[in-house]
């Protein structure tokens, strides 16, 4: 078993950990602040073809692979965890949706200019009654003609405000059951996709979040991503992408949290030491620097897997259920390691603790990981 | 033959390498050589601060490159065979010390800031800064002459002794080459006034500060001890609130004052390099742990904003 | 070795293409240096990269190459471990790498590599320029430049902060205590450079990837005539140590009036 990145991956990982501490440390809690979207950070990011690391270099991608992928969003994410997700689910979802599943001319299209980060995409299938349910979304796509009409109304869409590429699921057949969903992309500015305004969150707030209405949305069939009824798989395999980004997110967060925890518990002096030498500190730091580690190899290795051409749904659900739990639960450790400091905002583990939150509930709830898990296991 | 040789910029660079000169002149029990460019009024006061020799190195016509000498003074090392050429660390003398070296062939020990005669070996332990100033390395030269380039300030000037220069005891190289190299011009880089490294007293700016106008904390202290300003490599050289000229650090200004006080400066191994040898070292910086009260003699745990105007208000009454 | 046959304006014109050496070092990253519980340096856990002035030195001879057209090879001396280091150097922006390999090649001391790095410049890669960077990020010897300028026989400026080339000679504005020195050059000619000579860029992705495309040329030791012997020796390398007895003060107002007393005893008070 060779657990040695390659000489590239470890160059790469440099080289974004550079960029990362050069351009996005240093504007994180305002952008968390102002929930701003930074548009010249990630002008920057697509300069160096970091927003379509995995996809060949012919549909204007980077011609890496997935691990790679995944260290970047890692990197990233360590010091902005809402940067690192947009990175991840534009790459991991949009881009890779439709590299799998388009057709040429779709690809020449849409994912040219989202793997060149000219575009940013969107992964529009969650509803206000359709969560984890996600046979219960009410969104339908009626056929007429040579088109679809789409009504209905998505909502808690990442980058829902600000995309030019909707990738939407709904309804093309309710009556079939799981093979009655299609996947459409849809450009921004289609008559009828309403983008909602921006929901204010707890945290990640510099990724826009939003509503994405559909009313009388006419849609050409070329547009369908995939073949008719497909939409559910289609969507399934997003998620697996997903996932491991949203690990490779919660391990950046992670190893935030470990390095705070570092440098401050050696820096504070309380009854004559740094509180590093006292074991109730250093133990969950211990804990914190363990459960890293697990959380990264678990991450890596569905990585691997999907680039190795194997399947990696329940290791990517395990990678996401794992890392997520840990990066909330260390994040808070994080914050009771800086006493009142980690709870002043300006301090970087309280924005931390509230970005992890949202790892266990989105791309599938930790609930709904260990449906995935149990299912593929108890098979 | 024998000798130990010094070679300098200016007369400040030689009367400093002549004070170490003397002392390891004296050790080998060999005479001291002054090498001065075109200044021979500096070639003569050499021989009153301890030369037993010098050397005028003067061009054909104009000042030029530096290198015009290089050929005489490669041919005079090899005719006269010293054990030991000093040369001030300067831009230029970097350049042409690492030159000479080459067409010798010998080993030059660069930025040397302290040297150790080997009573045993009859050599002289050189000691240099290595990995960004966390390291000391010391080496000794395999090849005769050994070589050293000598940062300006490393020694105190040798004192002039009473009068002793003879007329034989300068001489002249006149330029025997031309130099491939053409100086078009000199641009002035900025407007400097004063060398920090001559002030007894400074106050170094550090990253405490949160602007640039704050700097005016600093320099009501130093007004008030009659000091200069200083500041570390960030605030110098990246943020640009003071001169590189006054940046203190491994890659700028190494100063030996006798007091020095840092507000807001963290104290990096570089920074601090810069001024190891100060007589008391003084920081003033709201973190506790911060590694400049590892190096220093006094220091006061506190908000360098709330502080330094009760510093101020302290001495003021003191005078 | 084929030149690539990138155009710059001056070709335009009919003026020749520039070929452009940059040697650059693997070195230790200080940032990694621990120290030990006694103080001294503990080199267990420490990561390499290039030097930081060798960066600049790489993206400055990329930048000419994107003025004046031609090509930029980077060329480095070291031990077989610094294969991560070429391939980081072509990730920059060179066109190809020349890399003198040998175990031993880790440890040599300024005279050595100049006179390894001149060896292999004469024999594997012709050149218009050579930069260097003004010294490495470790030994920091700034010397390894100009002497190997000296066993090319040509002429040299060091510490230039601005190049520019034109008509077979380089234009260097060269930094001196006081002001800056605008020397002129003829070509071929060697220069170090300080880092405002230009800022590194970050290689995006591709650029990493496109680096194991690149041309590599080997240099073992026995295509060499014999590495000269050292000409300097060293004796040890220890932790730089600078440590005083701090005595505290808390920013009371009478603890203010103790620092001034504590100031005044020390004499330094005029």
């Amino acid at each position: 078993m060779n657990f040695q990145l390659t000489e590239e991956q470890e160059l790469i990982r440099k080289n974004i950990r550079e960029f990362a501490a050069k351009y996005v440390e240093p504007i994180a809690a305002e952008i968390d602040e102002n929930e701003r979207h930074p548009t010249e950070l990630f002008k920057k990011l697509a300069e160096g073809g970091w927003m379509g690391i995995p996809i060949p270099t012919q549909y204007g991608g980077s011609g890496a692979d997935y691990l790679t992928n995944a260290i970047v969003v890692e990197e990233i994410s360590r010091s902005c965890s809402s940067t690192g997700f947009t990175v991840s689910i534009h790459v991991g979802i949009a881009c890779m949706l439709i590299l799998l599943f388009g057709n040429e001319e779709q690809k020449k299209k849409y994912l040219v200019p989202l793997a060149k980060g000219e575009h940013m995409g969107a992964f529009v299938l969650t509803e206000p009654g359709a969560g984890t349910d996600v046979m219960a979304a009410t969104t339908t796509a009626a056929k007429d003609g040579d088109f679809y009409v789409l009504n209905g109304t998505k909502t808690f869409i990442s980058n829902g405000p600000l995309a030019d590429t909707y990738l939407v699921f709904c309804w093309t057949d309710k009556a079939a059951g799981r093979k009655g969903m299609s996947s459409f992309i849809i450009p921004r500015g289609t008559p009828g996709l309403i983008p909602g305004e921006h929901f204010h969150k707890m945290g990640l707030r510099s990724s826009q979040t939003s509503e994405v209405v559909f009313k009388d949305c006419r849609v050409h069939k070329d547009n369908l991503l995939g073949k008719e009824g497909a939409g559910l798989t289609n969507a399934m395999t997003g998620f697996d992408h997903g996932r491991v980004g949203i690990a490779a997110q919660s391990v950046g967060i992670l190893q935030a949290a470990l390095d705070e925890s570092i440098r401050y518990s050696k820096e504070r002096v309380q009854m004559g030491n740094p509180i590093a030498r006292h074991q109730a500190i250093s133990w969950m730091i211990a804990d914190m620097a363990t459960d890293l580690e697990a959380a990264r190899f678990l991450t890596y290795h569905a990585a691997w897997l999907k680039d190795q051409g194997k399947p990696f749904s329940k290791e990517a659900s395990m990678a996401k259920l794992f890392a997520a739990e840990k990066a909330m639960h260390h994040t808070i450790k994080a914050v009771q390691i800086h006493g009142g400091y980690g709870y002043i905002k300006g301090a970087k583990v309280e924005r931390l603790m509230r970005d992890a939150k949202i790892t266990e509930i989105y791309e599938g709830t930790s609930e709904a990981q260990r449906m995935v898990i149990s299912g593929n296991v108890l098979r | 033959m024998a000798g130990v040789w010094v070679l300098g910029e200016n007369r400040e660079q030689l009367f400093e390498l002549l004070s170490i000169g003397r002392s390891l002149a004296d050790r080998y029990g060999t005479t001291l050589v002054a090498f001065a460019f075109q200044d021979a009024q500096a070639a003569r006061d050499c021989i009153a601060h301890g030369a037993d020799r010098a050397v005028v190195l003067k061009y054909k016509g104009q000042e030029g490159p530096l290198d015009v000498f290089l050929p005489a003074i490669v041919e005079e090392v090899k005719g006269k065979d010293p054990d030991m050429l000093l040369i001030a660390s300067t831009y230029k003398l970097k350049e042409l010390a690492a030159r000479i070296a080459e067409r010798l062939k010998a080993g030059l020990c660069s930025d040397c800031i302290r040297l150790v005669f080997n009573e045993g070996e009859k050599s002289v332990e050189m000691e240099r800064l290595m990995y960004g100033g966390s390291a000391i390395q010391r080496v000794v030269c395999l090849s005769r002459p050994a070589m050293a380039t000598i940062p300006p300030g490393t020694f105190e000037k040798a004192e002039a002794g009473s009068g002793r220069v003879k007329e034989g005891d300068v001489d002249e190289i006149v330029q025997t080459h031309e130099s491939a190299v053409t100086i078009l011009e000199r641009k002035v880089r900025e407007r400097e006034s004063k060398d920090i490294r001559e002030a007894r007293t400074v106050i170094c700016v550090g990253r405490g500060f949160e602007k640039k106008e704050d700097i005016k904390l600093a320099e009501e202290l130093a007004t008030v001890l009659r000091g200069e300003i200083a500041g570390t490599r960030p605030v110098t050289e990246e943020m640009h609130w003071l001169p590189e000229s006054r940046c203190i650090g491994l890659s700028g200004i190494q100063v030996r004052p006798d007091l020095y006080i840092g507000l807001g400066v963290s104290g990096q191994i570089q920074h601090v390099t810069g001024l190891r040898d100060a007589k008391v070292i003084c920081a003033v910086n709201r973190d506790a742990n911060a590694p400049i009260f590892g190096v220093s003699d006094l220091g006061i745990v506190g908000d360098l904003y709330d502080v330094v105007p009760k510093l101020v208000d302290e001495l003021k009454k003191g005078l | 070795m084929q030149r690539p046959s990138a155009l710059g304006p001056y070709q335009k014109q009919g003026i020749p293409m520039l070929d452009i050496i940059v040697c650059f070092k693997w070195v230790v990253d200080e940032a990694f240096i621990r120290r030990t519980s006694s103080g001294d340096l503990d080199f267990s856990s420490v990561d390499y990269k290039i030097s930081e002035y060798d960066r600049n030195a790489i993206e400055a001879a990329v930048r000419l190459r994107e003025e004046c057209g031609g090509s930029v090879t980077a060329v480095t001396v070291g031990p077989p471990e610094a294969a991560k280091g070429v391939k980081d150097a072509l990730s920059r922006g060179p066109d190809r790498a020349v890399f003198a390999e040998d175990p031993l090649f880790g440890g040599l001391d300024p005279s050595q590599t100049a006179a390894v790095l001149g060896q292999v410049i004469s024999s594997k890669t012709p050149f218009n320029l050579i930069i260097c960077g003004e010294g490495s990020g470790d030994v920091y010897s700034q010397q390894t430049g100009p002497r190997l300028a000296e066993f090319l026989g040509i002429p040299c400026a060091a510490y230039v902060q601005k190049l520019t080339v034109k008509e077979g000679r380089v234009t260097a504005e060269r930094k001196v205590e006081g002001f800056i020195e605008v020397d002129s050059l003829p070509l071929p000619a060697l220069v170090t450079v300080l880092p405002d000579i230009a800022t590194p860029r970050i290689p995006g992705v591709k650029d990493t990837l496109m680096a194991s495309k690149k041309a590599v040329i080997k240099v073992g030791k026995n295509e060499l005539t014999a590495v000269p012997p050292p000409l300097l020796k060293t004796k040890s390398v220890r932790a730089a140590r600078v440590e005083r007895e701090c005595e505290k003060f808390t920013a009371e107002v009478e603890d203010i009036k103790r620092f001034v007393a504590a100031l005044q005893k020390r004499g330094v008070l005029k």
